[in-house]
């Protein structure tokens, strides 16, 4: 026979079950517990239970929580991706009071509920002895039983008489449940197996879902777009062009035609830019990337190249290219002439102009007057 | 020990049963109702309700394949019944949390007949309320983008927007309600477990009660977290739905920005929720013989709340006009005149009527008592209450500080499918609940059953 784990007795009444618990208890035969429908009223006392720590851990817990909120909110938003929204200051604290508050509740409720359930009363249990008492099914419903239990031994006779004797009725006696090994080697295996198939099985389920979910209207709606694209056919208009052609004339950004006709007709071109330090900056840079390999740092016609290139650049420091006009020098860098290459694909409008500015620049620097030295 | 003073009729609290009841009976007649077949009527108002539900679900697949533009919402009016419905929806909810968690702290006894049913049905409007914000983003398959979660674009939500603390204001508040409402449920299942002979749900009972067995050590904890859990949610649902106002009253909006609201709003939302649990309990009582259970002096209760926060709304109506008139602002004089006397001056009339003017019948004890009346007036707090968003969501947004921007805004026929479909899912799971678990919390009532506690047993500090 297995060892008696409680004896267990019943009453009618709230009132007889608190009547029968000092009576009982002054035995000292084992542990006393109760088992009622509901709570009952100075219970705790009866039983000299300790108070309950739930308090404790829910205040805890809900401080974390705050805390936990309140520093998230703050690494986010002022620390990991400070973004001015609605002209708050990234550390804006205020705005963090309702998620704080929120996940504080949410913290301090999880753990009433579940500390209560999993970590005081350590639920969920089936294999409790008093679950498969024949007086379960009045325990639960409208009668109240009273159990010493063993502590860790117990004179089951004993306790009957003095349940007997503070008045229950149907008392019986819980048996230890039988202790049964949990991890048996053919468990640990069935359980392992079980987990790695449904790795596999929700693998697979995951890997189609990502590949399938997004081409599937309407998560595709985005990319699957009722407009034409350039070149494509289309018969709503007469030309059969999904595109419309630009107006006879439309030039493209950046691509204004300068310097058209001959170097005569460029003469009258004027210089736009302005003579600044930055003018002549960009002008310098763009004529040592770009001219001095040829004509010489100073434009003298002395290039780095060797005899192997046949042509002779032109001496920009000659005084016909002093006297040229702006317009005529800008032609020149746009079209190129003779063996000499247009620039217009290398330099854009601007640069071509300072690169202009440079050259006189240049020319002004080898026939410096004296006045230019004060 | 001198003989305890016979206090005067009036002042004894009067019993919470309708005759006498003893603490088994209670499980026979509650419990039982779970292992009938249900009668007839019951399968005909599922009917309904499902053919609803589908409805509405139809029109909610047919918004997520072409696209929002199927509802009515257009510029400048970009909110309409999505959000209506969701504030509708969590306020309506919220008279659960306040029967269950601030009426337990005020000890208020007779709020254990109704609180589970109560509960139950915030749970269910939470649930129809969520999914407007879901539809509402437009393409829900990308609503989790509203967590706060490290992701490859590199970017984190705005923790000053109001719109993400209500994300986490209605998430918490779904989560804490359930959490409270299976607390409650765990000792009643229990019970239903020892009871049932059925082989089918014997196992699903076992493993919903996790194996309570009411030991007094487990009642220590139980009743604590009980406590705990009221006083949390207490705070909880009055943040709700000052968090869901606060979408409104942070923004600039004419009609909106204002101080108002948070308190505005949690009124509004006991005052609907009430209204909604009324009418519930109503066809409860009546169809479920649960007449001594859930007695008239409950709906009478009821009721009385439903009066107060009626009037509550009227001065919250009247500040809010008197706000628009000290505000001197042209814009907010404009959105108040538009309520009373613009294009949509009716709704504006049909909310203060149902709100503040109907409800009124209620100072008559006869309308308190009567299922007429009371219907009568908890319907038409519902739709008031339907229409008050309406009122501070459609006019304010129709009419704002740019004249060559004003529409008005038409429902189209998808908005009003998805509305009826949202009703049919919450009458739908109110109905499947009523014949699944226990409509009243038999453990909670049991205790308060007289003779239910012992009269010398524990010194009551
Ligand atoms: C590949 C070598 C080369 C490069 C690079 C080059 N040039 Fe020349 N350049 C020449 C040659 C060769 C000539 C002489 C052309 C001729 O025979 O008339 C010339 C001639 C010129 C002339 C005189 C044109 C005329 O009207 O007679 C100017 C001005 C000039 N280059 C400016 C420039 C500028 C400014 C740059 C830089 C943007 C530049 N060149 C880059 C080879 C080059």
């Amino acid at each position: 026979m297995s060892k008696a784990f409680a004896v267990l007795g019943l009453f009618d009444s709230a009132d007889a079950l608190m009547k029968a618990i000092p009576k009982v208890k002054a035995r000292k035969l084992g542990r006393l517990e109760t088992y009622t429908p509901y709570p009952i009223h100075g219970m705790d006392d009866a039983l000299e239970l300790r108070r309950s720590p739930l308090g404790g851990m829910v205040l805890v817990m809900g401080v974390i929580g705050a805390l936990t909120a309140l520093g998230f909110q703050y690494w986010i938003s002022a620390i990991d991706y400070p973004i001015v929204t609605g002209g708050k200051a990234p550390w804006s604290w205020e705005a963090f009071i309702p998620i704080m508050f929120e996940v504080t509740v949410l913290f301090a409720t999880f753990t009433a509920g579940l500390g209560m359930l999993l970590l005081l009363n350590k639920l969920p249990f089936f294999g409790h002895p008093v679950l498969s008492a024949k007086a379960m099914r009045a325990i639960t419903r409208d009668r109240f039983a009273l159990a010493v239990e063993a502590d860790p031994e117990l004179d089951a006779e004993a306790a009957k008489a003095a349940l007997k004797d503070a008045g229950a009725q149907d008392i019986e006696v819980l048996d230890t449940p039988e202790q049964t090994p949990f991890l048996t080697s053919d468990f640990i295996l069935r359980t392992l197996g079980g987990i790695f198939v449904a790795c596999l099985v929700s693998g697979f389920v995951m890997f189609w879902a990502i590949k399938l979910f997004p081409v599937l209207p309407p998560m595709s709606h985005m990319q699957d777009q009722p407009r034409l694209s350039a070149q494509q056919a289309s018969t709503f208009f007469k030309d059969g062009r999904g595109m419309r052609m630009p107006v006879t004339g439309t030039v493209a950004r950046g691509y204004l035609p300068s310097a058209t006709g001959t170097q005569e007709e460029a003469t009258a071109l004027p210089n736009p830019l302005p003579r600044t330090p930055e003018v002549f900056a960009q002008g310098k840079a763009a004529f040592t990337n770009r001219c001095a390999v040829c004509h010489g740092a100073i434009g003298n016609g002395m290039g780095s190249l060797t005899a192997a290139y046949g042509a002779k650049p032109a001496n920009l420091q000659a005084q016909q290219f002093r006297d040229y006009a702006d317009g005529k020098l800008y032609w020149v860098i746009v079209n190129g002439k003779n063996a000499m290459p247009g620039h217009a694909a290398d330099l854009d409008e601007n640069q071509r102009w300072a690169v202009v500015h440079y050259v006189r620049a240049l020319q002004r620097a080898q026939n410096a007057k004296d006045e230019d030295l004060r | 020990m001198s003989k305890a003073v016979a206090l005067p009729d009036v002042l004894r609290e009067p019993l919470l049963t309708d005759g006498p009841m003893s603490i088994g009976g209670l499980d026979d007649q509650v419990l039982s109702a779970t292992e009938r077949t249900p009668p007839r009527a019951w399968f005909i108002a599922l009917a309904i309700t499902i053919t609803a539900m589908t409805i509405g679900f139809g029109f909610i697949g047919y918004t997520i394949a072409t696209g929002i533009g199927a509802w009515g919402n257009n510029s400048p009016v970009f909110w309409a019944f999505d959000i209506i419905n969701f504030v509708f929806w969590v306020g309506i909810g919220h008279a659960g949390t306040l029967i269950s968690a601030i009426l337990f702290l005020f000890r208020m006894r007779w709020r254990n007949a109704i609180a589970r049913f109560a509960e139950a049905m915030t749970i269910f409007a939470v649930m129809c309320a969520g999914i407007f914000p879901l539809i509402h983003v437009g393409r829900p398959w990308l609503a989790f983008w509203l967590f706060p979660y490290p992701n490859q674009r590199a970017i984190w939500t705005n923790f000053r927007s109001p719109l993400l603390w209500d994300v986490f204001a209605v998430s918490t508040y779904f989560s804490v309600s359930l959490m409270f409402w299976y607390l409650g449920l765990v000792p009643d299942i229990a019970s239903m477990r020892d009871r049932t002979t059925n082989k089918w749900k014997k196992p699903i009972y076992t493993f919903l009660a996790l194996g309570w067995h009411g030991s007094g050590r487990h009642w220590q904890h139980y009743e604590k977290a009980y406590l705990l859990l009221a006083g949390l949610a207490t705070g909880l649902v009055l943040s709700v739905h000052s968090v869901v106002s606060f979408d409104f009253a942070t923004s600039v909006v004419p009609g909106w920005h204002m101080t108002i609201f948070p308190p505005y709003f949690v009124a509004g939302a006991i005052f609907a929720g009430f209204s909604m649990v009324v009418i519930v309990l109503v066809v409860v009582r009546e169809t479920m013989d649960l007449k001594n259970l859930i007695t008239i002096r409950h709906l009478d209760v009821m009721n009385k709340v439903i009066l107060g926060m009626s009037c509550l709304m009227g001065y919250s109506y009247a500040m809010e006009g008197f706000t628009a008139w000290y505000s001197q602002n042209t814009y907010l004089h404009h959105t108040f005149l538009n309520i009373i006397g613009g294009s949509y001056g009716w709704a504006g009339w049909l909310t203060i009527a149902c709100n503040i003017g109907i409800p009124q019948l209620l100072w008559f004890k006869k309308c308190r008592t009567s299922y007429f009346w009371m219907i009568l007036v908890a319907i038409s707090v519902t739709i008031g209450m339907w229409f008050e968003r309406f009122v501070i969501i459609v006019i304010s947004l129709s009419q704002d500080f740019l004249p060559s921007a004003w529409r008005l805004y038409k429902p189209t026929m998808v908005d009003f499918g998805i509305l009826l479909g949202s009703f049919g899912l919450f009458f739908t799971l109110v109905l499947i609940f009523a014949r699944v678990l226990p409509v009243i919390a038999t453990t909670e009532v049991k205790g308060i059953l007289p003779g239910a506690q012992p009269e010398t047993g524990g010194h009551h500090e």
